[in-house]
């Protein structure tokens, strides 16, 4: 397109946007509401995976021994444990270590134990896993590999915990994208009605166009630069308002200490979330808007009249 | 040169608006376009400037057939056509200057060239103290040539005027005709619908009579006159 035809396009932009202000500002906030719902379940899914991945770090199985092991067998074995993929670090603790944190944790009751062989706790090994492999079935496959090695007696790990985790992140992700399904779909056809109020309000302005030999482009071209230009603004307000809420959000879970206090920091959206939520609202805006006009276009033909 | 080729042009379900046009029209000719109204003359125009589509036959403009046009080609025949209708229309949110100058724009010319050459037109029609009122602002004469201006500012090859005095006194409809008459001394061809026969009286050279769909050129026009009223 010539710099001269580019010009014109954005003049008649600037002039749509003067005249029809109220409809503009309405589709975009209607796309920032849209995307602040979608964005605020992101930040929840973003830090709920942070506070998971933490708790995932506590969550380990542990591989009982079998008794009277040599030492270089569960050096053998340990080698073999660390050169898995999904373990990240492996601890040997022996019977003599399994005895001493025993009476450590039954503290002023260890003297239940007086009489007891030492044999009677085995030696073990605690197996934390890496950060990806904390959903359940990552754990029961490595649990169920670690207990066909003959020097390993018995395997234990907390299955229902890992279960409920990973349940939870799968939950708010359904919830998102169900979420995200219905109000695109409603920001679609707001999008599109106001492209349709936009075309009606310039009807006479386009019959014009179309007379003195304007091209489809050049006639076209306006209402997907003011879709775009209300998607992207849309966005913007809708991550200025996430911004907002977090900073809020923040400050209250300081605030209030105990156990929201101790959950650690909360994380806000990293850019590529931003982007993400700048090119929906980018795609909200203006393929709404190409794709009303398209259809409004047919309906035009059909009834003689030319875009 | 026009040339129509066994144009036919039925509306649905069975209307028909044109029957086997044939008619011949030379570069720079003036041709007065006569008939009652529904005889066909608007339709005939608009086959031309593509807003309808013959339902049968051929129209060319320079040797190309401007029958099968895409929406892109459509664009490209009306940017070579000057388009002056009885009700101007004209843009009421914008300038006198600014109507005149859209027509430049779309096709390229820059916000400044085609101010510029609105201005000198607006000047040359008299209306240069007006450039900056809105059409509503104007009487109808005023519009009219606001609207011819709009419609010679890239300098067409082919005029079509439908109605063009419709709403106009004797004077400004002289005036109005004077200033179509001055885009032919520039070489482009004029074709004007009317049923005005005082205007026909005036300025005729030749005239193409429409009765009921139906094209009769006769070398004497008041038989013309005779069919339309």
């Amino acid at each position: 397109m010539k710099l001269s035809l580019l010009g014109f396009v954005f003049r008649r932009v600037r002039s749509s946007l003067r005249r029809l202000l109220w409809t503009h500002v309405l589709t975009a906030g209607t796309v920032a509401m849209t995307l602040f719902v979608f964005g605020g379940f992101m930040l929840l899914e973003t830090n709920l995976q942070k506070l998971l991945n933490s708790w995932g770090d506590q969550i380990q199985i542990t591989a009982y021994l079998a008794n009277d092991l040599a030492m270089g067998d569960v050096e053998d074995l340990i080698k073999r444990i660390k050169a898995l993929a999904e373990v990240e670090r492996v601890r040997y603790i022996s019977q003599e270590q399994a005895w001493r944190d025993f009476q450590v944790a039954l503290g002023s009751q260890s003297g239940l134990l007086e009489g007891l062989p030492r044999e009677v706790l085995p030696a073990s090994v605690e197996i934390s896993l890496g950060s990806a492999y904390h959903q359940s079935p990552a754990v029961e496959r490595l649990a169920a590999r670690l207990s066909k090695e003959t020097q390993i007696s018995s395997v234990e790990y907390p299955q229902v915990w890992v279960e409920k985790l990973s349940l939870i992140v799968l939950v708010v992700e359904w919830i998102k994208w169900v979420f995200a399904a219905v109000l695109f779909l409603a920001t679609f056809f707001i999008v599109g009605s106001t492209v349709k109020l936009a075309i009606l309000a310039r009807q006479e302005e386009v019959e014009v166009m179309q007379l003195v030999g304007a091209s489809e482009a050049l006639i076209q071209a306006p209402f997907v630069i003011e879709g775009t230009i209300q998607g992207v603004a849309g966005a913007a307000i809708a991550i200025a308002g996430l911004g907002a809420a977090y900073v809020l959000l923040e400050r209250e879970m300081a605030s209030m200490g105990g156990l929201l206090a101790s959950a650690g920091d909360l994380r806000f959206l990293n850019l590529k979330a931003i982007g993400l939520l700048l090119g929906i609202g980018w795609f909200l805006g203006a393929v709404g808007s190409l794709i009303s006009l398209r259809r409004f276009v047919r309906t035009w033909h059909a009834s003689g009249v030319r875009i | 040169m026009i040339q129509f080729l066994h144009v036919w042009k039925t509306y649905p379900p069975n209307y028909r608006a044109l029957t086997d046009i044939n008619l011949e029209v030379a570069n720079g000719e003036l041709v007065f376009l006569v008939g009652a109204s529904g005889a066909g003359k608007s339709t005939l125009l608009k086959l031309l400037f593509r807003e309808e589509e013959p339902s049968e036959g051929q129209i060319l403009l320079h040797g190309k057939n401007i029958t099968r046009l895409n929406r892109h080609g459509v664009a490209q025949l009306r940017r070579s056509i000057g388009l002056v209708f009885q009700e101007c229309k004209l843009l009421a949110s914008l300038t006198v200057l600014e109507n005149v100058a859209l027509a430049a724009e779309v096709v390229g010319v820059s916000k400044r060239e085609s101010r510029i050459k609105a201005y000198q037109l607006l000047r040359e029609l008299g209306l240069k103290d007006r450039h900056d009122a809105t059409p509503l602002a104007l009487s109808a004469g005023e519009r009219q040539r606001v609207a011819i201006a709009r419609a010679v500012i890239n300098n067409p090859i082919l005029v079509l005027a439908d109605e063009p005095t419709g709403n106009l006194d004797a004077d400004v409809a002289d005036e109005t005709m004077r200033l179509l008459l001055r885009m032919r001394e520039r070489g482009a061809t004029i074709i004007i619908a009317t049923h005005d026969f005082d205007i026909v009286d005036r300025y005729a050279s030749r005239v193409v009579s429409l009765h009921r769909g139906v094209l009769t050129e006769k070398p004497g026009w008041q038989l013309a006159r005779g069919s339309g009223r």
